[in-house]
């Protein structure tokens, strides 16, 4: 998969040296590429620090990425190279060589947070049985996009639908989501 | 603010213009609130995508899609696990029945690579599409668009549900919109003792029918469908 357009004018502007398109990037894969770290190093703290050693490589290397892949498997590919490089060298922690960053580390653990960690099985399935309940415009727009990755005018096209429904329909089914979530304390 | 907040949900989704994506990123640099937002968008992706590592997508979809359409619900999920095992795929000749000889090939060496059959599957994605859809759909699939010429011999319209045709031993469903697949063929689908046939009609509409009534049996069916 190729970067979408959305993605393209983010590359784009934070090519052209934008903190704000990266911060904003740092924020949209940060969750993604936190649990994978976990996942691959089994520990938190290590999955902690190899994600910020992860996208401040991406601040530093942004200008080789080409799109030929989709963005987050470009960050992916990085983080699980350091990782595993941290793995070989028994893992040290003053291994990375920050000094030269205009993106300052601290900017990025703000964003590092654990609640990717701290949903627990039994909140996904309360997660789940609530999706199941949203009306059937909700969950099907929200599924197509969240689980098969589809594009608006796709999910119009197979509900039959304006692409501004689309939009709406996907919001609010966020929307209820979220307010879920928060009500039942998991985030 | 709920317009706001959906402008950054579609930004979110990289469904924005130049214009809108530049403005989405002043209202997070200005907005804790917007970021927070952002954040929680992101964290609810990666709940989703974990949840569908660990299971099937047909499964998922299925239970997002509870009791909505339970016997069609049951036929996706059973013709999922056909098309990964790929048991069967036919394509009817022009005549309207008979095997297609190039998707004989086809299935022959999906049975013997893994490749060919995830290409099999990917063929056929609109097709599940297709079914997703039906499924999802609030619309009763009433009977007034059925011809009575189309149901098989000893089938009876259910009294409950007017989409349902029963022989007492095998239920047959049907379900008619355009033909958005541009299907010029009849194709159809075996999972286990169900069956999901796709016939396109002569005036662009294409009817769904599915069930536990085999080609034996649907094959007059098929070919009085004009």
């Amino acid at each position: 998969m190729s970067t979408s357009h959305g993605e393209q004018m983010m590359v784009e502007q934070i090519k052209a040296g934008n903190t704000k398109a990266f911060e904003a990037m740092v924020i949209q894969h940060q969750p993604k590429l936190l649990s994978s770290m976990i996942a691959y190093t089994k520990s938190y703290e290590q999955a902690e620090e190899i994600c910020q050693q992860t996208f401040i490589r991406v601040w530093q290397k942004i200008e080789s990425f080409r799109g030929d892949s989709a963005l987050f498997t470009w960050i992916y590919r990085i983080g699980i190279n350091l990782a595993k490089n941290n793995f070989a060298s028994s893992y040290s922690k003053n291994s990375s060589n920050t000094t030269s960053l205009d993106i300052s580390e601290h900017d990025i653990s703000n964003h590092i947070s654990p609640e990717t960690d701290l949903i627990d099985k039994e909140s996904e399935s309360t997660i789940f049985n609530f999706i199941a309940s949203l009306e059937m415009e909700l969950k099907t727009a929200f599924s197509l996009r969240e689980l098969e990755g589809r594009s608006y005018e796709e999910i119009a096209s197979i509900m039959k639908c304006p692409i501004g429904t689309v939009r709406s329909r996907i919001f609010r089914a966020r929307q209820l989501i979220l307010e879920f979530m928060n009500q039942e304390n998991i985030i | 603010m709920t317009k706001e907040m959906e402008k950054i949900s579609a930004w979110y989704d990289g469904e924005v213009t130049q214009q809108e994506f530049d403005s989405g990123l002043d209202e997070l640099n200005a907005s804790a609130e917007t970021k927070k937002t952002l954040h929680q968008f992101a964290l609810l992706s990666e709940v989703m995508q974990r949840q569908q590592k660990s299971s099937s997508k047909v499964q998922m979809i299925k239970d997002y899609f509870p009791g909505n359409n339970p016997w069609l619900s049951n036929i996706i999920t059973a013709a999922a696990t056909v098309l990964v095992t790929i048991t069967i795929l036919y394509q009817f000749d022009t005549n309207r029945f008979g095997v297609d000889d190039e998707n004989q090939m086809q299935l022959a060496t999906a049975l013997e690579s893994p490749e060919a059959r995830s290409q099999l599957l990917s063929a056929d994605q609109n097709v599940m599409d297709h079914l997703i859809h039906i499924m999802a759909s609030n619309q009763p699939h009433g009977s007034q668009n059925i011809s009575q010429d189309w149901i098989p011999v000893g089938f009876k319209q259910s009294q409950q549900n007017p989409a349902q045709f029963s022989n007492g031993r095998n239920n047959l469903f049907f379900h008619i919109e355009n033909n958005k697949l541009n299907l010029t063929k009849v194709k159809y689908f075996q999972a286990s003792n169900s069956w999901i046939y796709l016939i396109p009609l002569g005036d662009g509409r294409l009817l769904t029918a599915y069930g536990d009534v085999p080609p034996a049996l649907a094959s007059k069916m098929i070919q009085a469908i004009k």
